[in-house]
């Protein structure tokens, strides 16, 4: 059975990952984003929303770090973090394995 | 100085103690009521459903009777506090809607008072403890104050309510207890274990005098404690009519069905949910003044069929400074999120709700911090960073559910824009309070419609801020503007709600200018992530303007209403500051939206137009965050916001040159 991972994945029977959009395959199972591409740029280029530079605040690089299909280019996840930072972010669905 | 083992301190070092383990601790020293399986079975559901809600509303009696006695805007008007009823043992049946971090904690210094005060000085009618020890239970930090009253039928503890609420100063190096430069517990308000301040009805003067003597505002600290002793008189009157009414039996089993009807119900909801584990980190950038470093917590969540795991391994040490939170404050991180996401058509009966959650974490990190670290932040900084995880993770969980799913919501506003102000007020007595505005944060965004535009927090369902007229009323300040601002809500599919900003001048004082204390993080970067594929809300801006022609603005009858306007010398506000505002000196402090959800560039350009309009996304925000194209007019131009957006989906992926399907 398919089932959605969120907005944009779903997991397939075989446990293959793919982009809900366009059914580009972006991982599997346990590593959902292993295939996908993944950008860092500076924080303030997430838009207005990002008020000052970080380096008024810290002396830790911060980065915007984006992660994409790679198929339709859709973002698939966002965070801003430290650049020295793995990315924490994972799910790992049990089913259909 | 580093921090150092304090040996001793074990001793409140508390954790959850099974009911079955505390009767054996108690043993003889007090006796509790109790009733069997039998008594839970034979009620029936009408009996059930209207003796459980005459609970819930006596919840909110008590915070009803704590707001109408307490002299404190934060109290008064901007619901910080909480109420709970317990079970013999301290197990919460229903906690009240305020601020359900704060009670998150009240079982477990119910049950340590229980276990080493019951032979001395012992447990009886009429008795009230208070509580402001973390590491004991009760509350987030020192300044959250409980008050927990064994409720006495027939010779044996029937139940326990209690009442929290903060308390806007309990001394400390700096006003209102947040010493922003310290690096431990001892530079900051001191942890009082239970201890019994009302006796057989009678407020202990000897011990309200030891209490009182470290604030700087002991008069109104004083009238918050009748105000909870007031709570938990009036909870004890309808408990004790209940009783006659029904029988303390009926009423117990009640009770214990309510707490086992929590937990059946979330089992159920969470066999429906597909097994697996999601992890999260929040961030929190500086422990105290002066610090830059920035900190983790880590969370992975897994749910094997009606249980979920929180494991915290990963999370680092704890610090010297005040952003530490106990292991109360990581209970108060977990439980208001799975109440609010998870629990919405349960009854909030956390001790029935917790028997499903499982929690790993290790002690001397900085959500579960050993003594004598310093946790004088620990309700918005660690334990609120703990709520984000917690948030982000669950959902993750609840997204991949096709009905569930529409429960989820991203983390909301990311922390606390702490500004204290202390001084002489405009009546020429001394006053201390925490500006409550950022109560009114953005909420995170859902799977299917945006934030509630400064809708609050979740932690705190029953939130308010105070009036502006309410603020000026009460404190020596006059505001420029409160308003949301635009973009400040994390863009995504569908929008985090903003939050919004607040101006102000120190006004009418007698000695002319304010004292001024900030711990406000989520500078260097946002504290509210999105979730499946939306941003992070925005930053969090503080500006002090000194030296401004504010006042002659003012007497020619002009408002600025932006900085610029304001002119003056402009000072970036670090995280943690402790500085004094002159007469013409004016404050600027910006706080934090809610995450957003999903892809912006799948955002239906209408409702990026009507944003725009409605000045919740800014010009700039919607051509290139939401990749949107306009018209002269301000109309969505189609074709144009399709190329924009193929434009923008290659450059934001560092493919500009290349040939990729739009």
């Amino acid at each position: 059975m398919t089932v959605h991972i969120d907005d944009n994945l779903e997991q397939r029977p075989d446990g293959a990952v793919a982009c809900r959009h366009c059914g580009t395959a972006v991982g599997v199972a346990a590593e959902p984003l292993r295939d996908a591409l993944v950008r860092e740029r500076d924080p303030q280029d997430a838009g207005p929303s990002v008020r000052a530079e970080p380096a008024h605040f810290t002396d830790r690089r911060v980065v915007l770090r984006l992660t994409f299909c790679r198929g339709c280019l859709t973002q698939l996840q966002a965070e801003i973090v430290p650049a020295d930072e793995p990315s924490f972010r994972t799910r790992n669905l049990a089913v259909g394995r | 100085m580093p921090v150092i083992p304090v040996a001793g301190s074990e001793e409140f070092a508390n954790r959850p103690v099974s009911p079955a383990e505390t009767r054996r601790a108690v043993s003889d020293a007090v006796r509790l009521h109790d009733v069997d399986a039998a008594a839970v079975e034979a009620v029936d559901p009408l009996t059930y459903e209207v003796i459980r809600h005459r609970l819930t509303s006596i919840t909110e009696e008590m915070g009803e009777a704590l707001k109408r006695m307490s002299g404190s805007v934060v109290v008064t008007d901007c619901n910080d506090f909480d109420a709970a009823i317990m079970d013999e043992v301290g197990e919460v049946v229903q906690v009240g809607l305020y601020n359900t971090q704060l009670a998150a904690s009240l079982d477990m210094a119910v049950n340590w008072t229980l276990r080493n005060r019951c032979r001395r000085p012992g447990i009886g009618p009429g008795d009230m403890f208070l509580c402001n020890d973390p590491w004991v239970g009760g509350g987030l930090h020192q300044n959250d104050v409980s008050l927990f009253a064994p409720l006495f039928v027939d010779g044996e503890i029937f139940c326990w309510t209690g009442a929290v609420a903060h308390q806007v100063d309990l001394g400390g190096v700096s006003p209102g207890s947040w010493s922003v430069a310290g690096t431990d517990v001892f530079w900051e308000s001191t942890p009082i274990p239970p201890v019994k301040i009302v006796e057989g009805g009678e407020i202990r003067d000897d011990i309200e005098d030891v209490y009182l003597r470290r604030s700087r505002v002991p008069r109104l600290v004083a009238l918050d404690l009748r105000a909870k002793i007031g709570a938990n008189n009036v909870a004890h009157e309808r408990l004790r009519a209940l009783c006659q009414k029904y029988g303390a039996a009926t009423v117990k089993a009640v009770m214990r069905r309510t707490m086992d009807d929590a937990e059946a119900r979330l089992r159920a909801k969470l066999r429906e949910l597909p097994d697996g584990s999601w992890s999260s980190v929040a961030h929190q950038d500086s422990a105290r003044a002066g610090d830059r470093e920035i900190y983790k917590i880590v969370l992975n969540l897994t749910k094997t069929g009606d249980r979920l795991t929180f494991d915290f391994t990963g999370t680092d040490p704890q610090v010297d400074g005040l952003i530490n939170c106990t292991y109360t404050g990581l209970r108060g991180g977990i439980m208001p999120v799975v109440l609010t996401m998870l629990c919405g058509d349960i009854p909030w009966a956390p001790g029935g709700i917790a028997r499903c959650l499982d929690i790993v974490s290790e002690p001397g990190t900085i959500n579960n911090c050993t003594f004598p670290a310093g946790i004088g932040k620990a309700s918005v900084a660690s334990a609120w960073a703990t709520t984000n995880v917690t948030t982000e993770c669950l959902a993750g969980l609840l997204d991949s559910h096709p009905e569930h799913r529409q429960r989820l919501m991203s983390a909301c506003c990311g922390t606390w824009d702490f500004a204290l102000l202390a001084g002489v007020d405009q009546r020429g007595g001394g006053f201390v309070t925490m500006l409550c505005d950022s109560m009114a944060g953005g909420l995170g965004a859902r799977a299917d419609s945006d934030g509630v535009d400064t809708g609050g927090l979740a932690v705190i369902p029953m939130g308010r801020v105070a009036d502006v007229e309410m603020n000026e009323f009460a404190f020596p300040m006059l505001y420029l503007w409160r308003r949301e601002e635009p973009d400040s809500g994390g863009a995504g599919r569908f929008r985090g709600g903003v939050g919004a900003s607040s101006c102000f001048i120190p006004y009418d004082s007698p000695v002319g200018g304010v004292h001024l204390v900030v711990s406000a993080p989520g500078k260097a970067l946002p504290l509210a992530p999105g979730v499946s594929g939306g941003l992070p809300a925005g930053t969090q801006y503080d500006v002090l303007l000194r030296s401004t022609a504010i006042r002659d603005a003012l007497a020619q009858g002009r408002i600025p209403t932006s900085l610029d306007e304001v002119g003056g010398e402009r000072e970036l506000v670090p995280v943690h500051l402790e500085t004094g505002m002159g007469p013409d000196d004016v404050y600027y402090t910006h706080w934090q939206g809610g995450g957003g959800y999903g892809d912006p560039l799948l955002r239906d350009p209408a409702a990026v137009a009507a944003d725009v309009a409605a000045h919740k996304v800014s010009r700039r925000g919607a051509e290139e965050v939401y990749g949107v194209a306009f018209d002269e007019h301000g109309h969505v131009v189609e074709a144009a916001t399709r190329d924009r957006r193929a434009a923008l989906r290659r450059r934001r992926a560092g493919l500009e040159n290349e040939e990729v399907p739009a």
